[in-house]
């Protein structure tokens, strides 16, 4: 019995926390949590070659897996690469620390829009560097669709029963405030958060399933499980299109939201100097071809895209339309209310 | 009497092992017969034939003139008294009694009294509601013993139902097993591999070695006219020895260690053969002067005391025999190294017929 | 005691109290601190409050998906039972040569060696659309297109738990089984009870505190479950452990994570006591 328990205990312990075994880093060594296809050894094994800065990266699944990581405590990291959406609660945390933009020249080729935006600033301080963006449009399979579908109504069509899917993420509810006609989807009152629910739980019977990482939406199209989900903009396409599924990606009537992922250096790193090079490889022409080319992403920095991209390539990934990066609802930082759309989101999940 | 068990060249082979090698046998109604043999000798398995757990390779099974041969266990109308009782641990006391009766239907009330009677008959009907694990290992036996009998069964095998209790109660068993078949007048068929039960409680005794029936017989039978050496062996101690019949100058002699005493009857001179007499048999004297006909001397070599009698190997030179001394009061031990002479008449003598090889 | 001895005891004793104390109680003791602290932008804060008990026995969602958890985790044990005690009973009675008893016991408990994920990732490759089972379905005629019935949803769930734990409810079973002495059954028969009836009144009984077992371990291997969900649950399938995975996670409240896990270590608990009660009930028989 008390064998039993033990495991028992040990199983759903492991399965309440990660805890990170903390382990010093040692100097010239950079840890980077980050997104998969952002420390790709395309870019990172010139990187090490010019600076002496070896790299070891650690993955995250989502936007939110960097709180916890940092908040387990361990200042193993020293660069985390959070969406637009989680980064003003770091700094707010205190987990990450002021960039001295005197040291990173290219800073200022960065789109205004995202190198003022809110989530990186505070009190005057520049707290990230941009590093790539992109929207969340919808996809479809091509050749389930007669008529293409132009909204985000598409998602709620009982005759597609059992082909749709959507990201199992706060985002659905953004989505379904949208088309609910609530545009203020990152400060949504609770009645119009409770209005975004009701049209979800109405939704699920048609939803096939939620999809919680890249790879499972791709294998959702794959396997023809799925005609119609949000998507990382870019990247399922990119990988569908390399398994011969066309896809076609469309920004809906009701809107698509942006994100825009920025690294930042965590507070109080040993590896400072290491951390610098980094930012500053991430927005030159070789980090953001990198990211191009292995995530299908757009460049922060326009000029340093200029250099690698096609003119085609660059008006594809709308590097030349602000009107595009406009249109986008960027994401935003939540503050206090991240708790209650969760909750929304899971309460959804329970019906 | 009626025959209410015939058992017809019954083989009972387990790959390449014999268990049970062509064995025919019959049993009376309300006999007492026990199957006794040494471990290994088919004793259990020609039991379990009987009772339908070991499907026969030949032969036949009649039970009260009825071929049962290939009748399920559950359908014969004998029971068992399993070695290890085979009490149902999830069961009561009264619940193991009446559980036979109750799956076939009998109303509840009836069935706890048949149990509680059945119960009466072992003295257990007291612990009606006892779990199993709660008793003593003879109160187990008794409760399977209970259960056995409660279906008024036409014959009742146990096996080796003493043999887990220990020396003391296994003897009172003995004696509460005997008058359970007298009271009850049932058939029993006991296994066991110890001798004096089978003396103590059997009609019959079976003596079966290496699958087959090497001798059967009353216990008196078996015990005064052995017809093997192996027989004589295993009921009871014979001091045994081979001899060539003489004739002496008082009839007939044999040797035995040397030693000549008179030849049994129904030997004739000239004749080799396996003599024995048994421990009790002989008459014996003290001192350096005993002698006359029929008497060996020989010294004391070692004493074990029994109580009730003392147990001496005596030395005759060429081989020692063992003897039974009665301690009838006030005769004193003898000592080892006393001078002795024992007197064997020759109708104390038996002849053992030589073993075919088993 | 002298002095001495004593020291020597306490000695040989600590590291197995120490390592108890760790890994049990520290965890716990933490757990249970958070779980009175308050959530506060932008992570939280120390506090001695009730909120988030208050919370969780309040809002419904809570209460839903713990009923949603307890009712998939009842049809997993009782599927995997109903699995598990014909494959055990079939081992230890019908199964004469011991090697192939052990190769047939092997075959199912040798998966725990296997990665939960891989195994449960296989039932994705048999449930779906394109899966395994629709191509069967599809070539022998009993479906004209695809069905989409089998993967995404509670059943697919339930399906791929029982296959993934089954070996928790095998080995209980089969070790029950092989204890019950073969003469009571054919003491049963013995007294003219035939086989389905012996099984019925002596075999089922007395294995029991091996489904009990079973059923207590499958149970709340599935109550703490978390990936099945993930895998081959459809819209419906969030379980209580992916509902603490996202407040340690998405919403970063550890508090009211705290709350939630400690709740469902009481549930777990409670199930743990009631089931040894059961099982010692049918202790101390084979005495
Ligand atoms: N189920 C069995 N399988 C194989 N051999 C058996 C089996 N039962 C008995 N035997 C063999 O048959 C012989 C007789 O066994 P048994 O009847 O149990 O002897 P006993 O009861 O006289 O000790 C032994 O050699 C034993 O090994
Ligand atoms: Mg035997």
């Amino acid at each position: 019995m008390k064998k039993r328990l033990t495991l028992l205990a040990q199983t759903s312990f492991s399965a309440l926390c990660a805890v990170s075994i903390a382990s010093g880093a040692m100097a010239g060594e950079l840890n980077i949590l980050t997104w998969e296809g952002y420390a790709d050894p395309s870019v990172i094994e010139p990187f090490t070659a010019a600076t002496g800065c070896e790299v070891s990266a650690t993955y995250v699944g989502s936007n939110d897996d960097f709180a916890p990581k940092l908040a387990a405590g361990g200042g193993v990291f020293d660069i985390v690469t959070p969406s637009i959406d989680s980064t003003y609660a770091l700094i707010e945390a205190g987990f990450v620390q002021p960039i001295d933009v005197s040291r990173v020249p290219a800073f200022k080729d960065i789109y205004e829009q995202f190198r003022t935006a809110d989530g990186i600033l505070k009190d005057g301080k520049v707290y990230g560097v941009p590093y790539a963006w992109g929207a969340i449009p919808f996809m479809y399979r091509k050749d389930k669709f007669d008529t293409p579908p132009t909204s985000i109504k598409a998602l709620w069509d009982p005759a597609l029963e059992g082909r749709i899917s959507l990201w199992d993420d706060k985002s659905a509810l953004y989505v379904a405030a949208r088309l609910n006609g609530n545009m203020n989807i990152y400060e949504l009152s609770d009645a119009e958060l409770a209005a975004a629910v009701d049209k979800l739980v109405e939704q699920r019977p048609l939803v096939r399933k939620y999809w919680a990482t890249a790879g499972e939406l791709v294998d959702l199209y794959k396997s023809d499980e799925v005609w119609i989900s949000n998507t990382w903009g870019g990247y399922q396409s990119g990988l569908l299109a390399a398994e011969n599924i066309e896809v076609v990606e469309f920004i809906p009537e009701e809107g698509a939201e942006g994100w825009m992922d920025s690294n930042m250096i965590v507070a109080d790193t040993p590896n400072e100097e290491c951390a610098y090079q980094f930012l500053n490889m991430a927005i030159s022409a070789q980090g953001q071809e990198g990211v191009f080319k292995v995530n299908g992403y757009s460049s922060t920095n326009p000029v340093a895209a200029k250099e690698f991209m096609s003119d085609s390539e660059f008006s594809a990934l709308h590097q030349d339309d602000p009107a595009y990066l406009d249109s986008l609802l960027l994401w935003e930082n939540l503050g206090d209310r991240l708790p209650v759309y969760t909750n929304a989101w899971n309460s959804v999940k329970s019906q | 009497m009626s025959k209410i068990i015939e058992i017809e060249n019954l083989t009972k082979t387990f790959g390449k092992v014999v268990g049970v090698d062509d064995i025919s046998l019959s049993v009376e109604q309300g006999e007492f017969v026990t199957l006794l043999g040494p471990s290994g000798c088919g004793k259990s398995t020609l039991l379990r034939m009987i009772g339908g757990f070991e499907e026969p390779t030949s032969g036949r099974i009649l039970l009260d003139g009825q071929d049962v041969t290939h009748v399920p266990p559950s359908k014969r109308a004998v029971n068992m008294v399993f070695q290890d009782y085979a009490l149902f641990p999830h069961l009561s006391v009264g619940k193991n009694v009446g559980y036979g009766l109750r799956v076939a239907g009998m109303p509840r009330r009836e069935v706890r009294e048949k149990a509680l009677e059945a119960l009466a008959l072992v003295g257990l009907e007291d612990r009606f509601d006892a779990a199993p694990h709660m008793l003593s290992g003879g109160q187990r036996q008794r409760v399977a013993l209970a259960r056995a009998i409660v279906r008024r069964p036409k014959v009742l095998l146990l096996d080796e139902p003493l043999s887990a209790l220990d020396a003391n109660l296994r003897e009172q068993m003995q004696v509460e097993l005997k008058a359970l078949h007298t009271k009850m007048g049932l058939t029993f068929i006991l296994v066991t591999h110890d001798q004096t039960e089978a003396l103590t409680m059997s009609d019959r005794i079976v003596v079966m070695r290496g699958g087959k029936i090497v001798q059967m017989g009353s216990p008196v039978d078996l015990y005064e006219r052995p017809a093997t050496s192996y027989v004589a062996g295993f009921i009871g101690s014979t001091n045994q020895f081979r001899s060539v019949v003489a004739t002496g100058p008082t009839g007939p002699q044999v040797q035995c260690f040397g030693q000549p005493i008179s030849a049994p009857a129904g030997v004739a001179p000239g004749q080799e053969a396996l003599f024995g007499f048994r421990p009790e048999k002989a008459l014996v004297q003290f001192g350096e002067e005993g002698g006359g006909p029929d008497t060996l001397r020989g010294s004391v070599a070692d004493i074990l005391y029994h109580g009730q009698s003392v147990r001496l190997m005596i030395d005759l030179g060429a081989g020692e025999v063992l003897v039974d001394l009665p301690m009838s009061g006030s005769d004193g031990m003898p000592q080892v190294g006393d001078a002795v002479s024992l007197r064997v008449g020759a109708d104390k003598i038996m002849v053992l017929a030589d073993e075919v090889a088993a | 005691m002298n002095g001495a001895l004593r020291l020597k005891r306490a000695l040989v004793l600590s590291p197995p109290l120490l390592w108890t104390f760790l890994f049990m109680f520290v965890p716990y003791a933490i757990l249970l601190v958070y779980s009175f602290w308050q959530q506060k932008y932008p992570t939280f804060v120390p506090a001695f409050q009730f909120g988030n008990y208050v919370q969780i026995f309040t809002d419904p969602q809570y209460f839903r998906v713990i009923l949603r958890t307890l009712k998939i985790a009842f049809f997993v044990s009782l599927g995997a039972a109903l699995v598990a005690y014909p494959y055990a009973y079939f081992l230890v009675f019908r199964v004469r040569k011991p090697g192939l008893r052990l190769m047939l016991y092997m075959a199912v408990v040798a998966p725990l060696w296997v990665s939960y994920l891989l195994r449960a990732y296989t039932w994705k490759t048999i449930l779906g659309t394109t899966g395994i089972l629709n191509s069967f379905l599809m070539s022998t005629g009993i479906l004209s297109e695809p069905s989409s019935v089998f993967l995404y949803n509670q059943t697919a769930m339930i399906v791929t738990l029982i296959y993934v734990f089954i070996p928790f409810m095998v080995m209980p079973i089969y070790a029950v089984l092989e204890k019950i002495p073969h003469s009571l059954k054919e003491a049963s028969a013995d007294l003219g009870v035939g086989r389905v009836r012996t099984f019925l009144s002596v075999t089922l009984p007395l294995s029991i505190p091996g489904i009990v077992a079973g059923f207590t371990m499958t149970f709340c291997l599935t109550f703490g479950d978390f990936i099945a969900p993930f895998l081959v649950g459809g819209p419906d399938g969030q379980m209580i452990a992916n509902v603490i995975a996202s407040q340690f996670g998405a919403s970063l409240n550890w508090p009211l994570g705290a709350a939630l896990a400690l709740v469902m270590l009481m549930i777990v608990l409670s199930i743990i006591t009631v089931s040894d009660k059961f099982e010692r009930l049918g202790q101390g028989r084979f005495a």
